[in-house]
This record gives C-alpha cells, structure tokens and sequence, in this order.
C-alpha cells in the first residue's frame, strides 16, 4: 500500500529525514517511536504533503502511484488521512459542514455519487458513536472550545467518516486520559480492517496495548535504526532507547 | 435569488426615501433602497425592522430617531461604493441592533448617540474589499447619558491592493457613569498589498465606566488551510469556508427575513469567491 525508499526532506537549509525505507501492506499495523526530535512528526507531515518540508530524495508510492507528485488534498481523496498531534481550531466553521465538503470532495474524486442529506446524517450519527463523541460537537465549529481529548476523538471521528485505506495517527495519545485514551484507542482499532492500514506514531507502550501493532520502528536521526515486533515497544518502555542509539551517536 | 433579483420581483415593499414614522409594531421589514435622503422616527414602545439597501453608487444621509422604549433592528447593506452618512439617536430604553454589509467602495459614517438613560446598542459589521477598493467604515458611538450600554464588532477582509479603514470612536459624556461599552475591530488582510487601518478610540469623561476596545490584524490562517486540505477540501475552498467563517457570525445576526437574510448572505459568499 505505502512504500517509502531512502526518504530525505528538510525544512529550510535542515535535513529532518535522513534515508528512511518503510513498507506498510494492507491489513497491517505500524508503531513508529523514538525519542524527541528524531523526526516522527516530520515523517507524518511530509507523507501527508505538508509544503513546508522539501523531499531532497527518494520515492515514496502510495497504492501504485508516486505520492510525492500529488497535492495535499489529492492524498488525502485518495484514502491518506493523518490524525493531526494539534488539531486546528477552525472559528465560525461547523464539524457537519466541513465534514459534509469533505466527504463530498472524496466522493467526487472516486467518481461516486454523492450522498443525500439524510445518507449523510445517518453517517455522522453511526460514526460518532464510534469514539462517543457527543453529537452536540457536530453542530459546533470545528475545534473550537473543545478540551483536549475532545480534539483527539474529534480526529478519530472525521477519520471514521472518511473511512481511509491508510491512516497515520500522530501522537493521537498525548494529552489524553486514561478514559479518553481507551475510547480513542478502542475507535481506532474498530476502524481497522484487513483491507486498511494504520501508522501511530507514539512516545508510550501504552497506546500499543489497544493497538496492537504487528511492527514497531524506532527513528532516530531521519532514520530508522531497528525495527521489531510488539516486543520491542516493552522494552524500550523498560530501558529507554539508550542500547539502541550509542551506535549511532555522532 | 441575489439581492437585486429579489428588489426586481416586487416581492419586497421598497420606498426610496423621505420621512416615514414607524408608529406601529409592523410584522414586516421596511426596506428602503437607494435612499438618498431619509428621516425614520421610530415611535414610543413600537419595535420595527428596516433595511437599507444601496445596489449603485450614490450618496445617502440616513437619520433614524428611536423614541423612548422603542426597539429597532436595522440592516445597512452596500452593494456598490456609495458616501453614506447615518446617523442615530436613541432616547431612553430603546434598542438598536444594526447590522452592516458593505462590499465595494463604500465610505460610510455611522453616529450613534445614546440620549436617555438606559438605551442600548448594538452594531456588528462586515466590509469586505478586492481589487483596488477602498472601505471605509467609520464609527463614533456617544454615551452623553448615563446607564447606557453598547457593543460593536466589526470585520475587515480585504485582498488584492485593496484597502479598509475602520475607525471607531466610543465618547462617554462626563455625566455618563455606569456606561458600559465594548468595541472590536477584527481584520483578515490576504497578500502583501492588501492593507488594513483600524483605529479603535475612546474618549472617557466619566470616572465610572466600564469600556474595552480592541483590535486584530492578521493573515490566513495557513495551519486551518493545512488542516482542511488533509481532510481533501481544495485551497480556494478551504479558504472561502475560513472567510466565511469569519464573517459568518456577523451575516447571521440579520433580522431583515427568511428570503432577505439569504439573498444577504449569498452577497457576502460570492463576494468572497473574488477575493
């Protein structure tokens, strides 16, 4: 579904990704970890389309077709969706309406009908319920006032609304409570199918006990340094990413 | 239906202008369109809707008195660049709520003068400029009475070379103590030549009074613009939906009716397109 070959970007004169290799198929789950600063929130942002960073080399392909070539909307019509570290608040703008253009947008881009008002609120209400979002939320402007864990179950409800073949989740955990984790976490893995694919990026093993991921990455420098199952989330939960990094300090 | 559609298919009863006195509580909104002079005397107790429409350029003096216990809202709509000048005066527990649209060129002066004690008033606006326009939206709101209340906001958007101005002046009388007024001027410029001027002012007599003011200047909000693209809304759409956000809690506070109110903000989007 998503391969991505010796991936260099950099914000400015700053190389962030420093040769990353990743392959996720269809079906599968992916934790990416590492320590503050090694790149994660800029993998998210530069698969997602973010101009703000610049690919100096490398593929990546997203179902067959060159990602890097397309636009930030046109990844996302295309099934990428990326859960937002700070979701943005959005003033005199409402969660159905923006929703509504959303997925009529998606829809146009498949060359599929578009839904009827009453498809639409049916999908809304089957879709909150998802992540227990109160329905009130819907009919406020997107965001805005929300607490903190409102904001994450509000990024896992527009994911469920959009329904896409790859979601990178980024540090959808952080600021969350025990409660507002479990239900966040607990969406997430309804949604998941053997037909989509999910990537979290996440400092705690803790998420990973509702999300079980069939692979977990450390990033280190723009890179990824080890990979391993589950296992590998406990243990660096345990002992810290000191034993893998020595050997790659400059 | 646009704003001028709905004047051409005689649904509306319009008047051009002259002395009208509102003298009992009408159903209806009166709707004025292009007056150049006019004199509106709301009468005591009576509550009334009145909407001023301006479709070409033209130069208008608007005076409306509100008598004691009245209660108006009003539209002040500008669809091509006029001179206007409107002047309110309000005597004791009335209220004014105005709402205001000006989209081209417009100059207009707003005076509001609260007169009695207890009278209260309330103006939210929008200008919005392309091109080469220039706005400019002038506000001085007089406490000379004590008890009084008022609040204003008004929104700027401008694009291109275009330019607004939003001055606004609260005065409060040395006799006017317990007056409470707020004002705020929030503005969007889009692009390096755009520009915006706002001058919020207050000029304070009295001793016990509680006034604010403030003022915004800022750009597109480009983590919104991110944020909505990711979710698949392309550029210009994402950024119609954050102008019309922005704006969006001003055009809903018309009271002019159903079809007026929509044809308003149908105005307002499609002017946004341009931008």
């Amino acid at each position: 579904m998503l391969k991505v070959t010796n991936l260099h970007a950099s914000v400015g004169e700053k190389e962030i990704l420093r040769g990353i290799n990743l392959e996720v198929k269809a079906g599968e789950v992916h934790a990416i970890m590492g320590p503050n600063g090694s790149g994660k929130s800029t993998l998210a942002s530069v698969l997602a389309g973010n101009e703000k960073f610049t690919v100096t080399a490398g593929e990546v392909t997203f179902e067959g077709k060159n990602l890097l070539e397309m636009s930030i909307e046109d990844r996302a019509r295309m099934g990428l969706f990326l859960g937002f570290q700070y979701p943005v608040e959005i003033p005199g703008v409402t969660m159905a309406n923006f929703m509504k253009m959303a997925v009529a947008e998606q829809r146009k881009f498949r060359g599929e009908e578009p839904l009827s008002t009453s498809e639409f609120l049916r999908l809304m209400r089957e879709k909150s319920a998802v992540v227990e979002l109160d329905s009130k939320l819907t009919s406020r402007a997107v965001n805005e006032g929300f607490s903190g864990g409102e904001k994450k179950k509000n990024e896992i409800f527009q994911m469920a609304m959009l329904d896409p073949k790859l979601a990178i989740l980024d540090e959808t955990d952080s600021g969350l409570d025990i409660d507002a984790l479990r239900i966040v976490a607990t969406g997430v893995t309804k949604l998941h199918t053997s037909e989509n694919a999910t990537v979290v990026i996440t400092h705690y093993q803790r998420l990973l006990d509702y999300i079980v991921p069939d692979y977990v990455h450390v990033l280190y420098k723009g890179r990824i340094i080890h990979s391993g199952d589950k296992s590998l989330a406990l243990k660096l939960e345990k002992e810290g990413y000191d034993w893998l990094i020595n050997d790659h300090k400059e | 239906m646009t704003v001028n559609e709905l004047i051409q298919s005689g649904a509306l009863q319009t008047f051009e202008g002259g002395t009208i006195t509102a003298d009992a509580v009408s159903g209806g909104t009166l709707v004025s369109v292009n007056p150049t002079t006019l004199k509106v005397r709301i009468a005591e107790g009576v509550a009334a809707n009145l909407l001023l429409l301006h479709t070409k350029p033209m130069q208008t003096l608007a005076e409306v008195e509100l008598a004691e216990g009245s209660s108006l809202s009003m539209g002040d709509v500008y669809l091509a660049g006029s001179f206007a000048d409107v002047k309110v005066s309000q005597c004791a527990s009335s209220e004014c709520r105005m709402v205001v649209v000006q989209l081209g060129d417009a100059n207009v002066t707003y005076d509001v003068a609260l007169n009695g004690k207890e009278a209260a008033s309330s103006l939210h606006g929008v200008f919005v400029g392309a091109d080469s326009e220039h706005v400019v939206f002038d506000l001085t709101t007089r406490h000379n009475v004590s008890d009084c209340r008022s609040e204003s906001l008004v929104k700027g958007v401008v694009s291109d070379r275009a330019a607004g101005e939003f001055r606004g002046l609260v005065y409060v009388a040395q006799d006017a103590q317990r007056t409470d007024a707020r004002q705020t001027s929030r503005n969007v410029e889009i692009g390096n030549a755009a520009h915006i001027i706002t001058k919020p002012q207050l000029e304070i007599y009295a001793d016990d009074v509680k006034c604010s003011h403030g003022a915004t200047v800022g750009q597109i909000d480009d983590e919104a613009i991110l944020y909505m693209r990711q979710r698949g809304l392309s550029e210009p759409m994402a950024r119609r939906l954050l102008l019309e956000g922005f704006v969006g809690d001003v055009v809903s506070r018309c009271e002019a009716g159903g079809e007026l109110c929509a044809a308003l903000a149908a105005e307002v989007e499609s002017k946004l397109e341009k931008l």
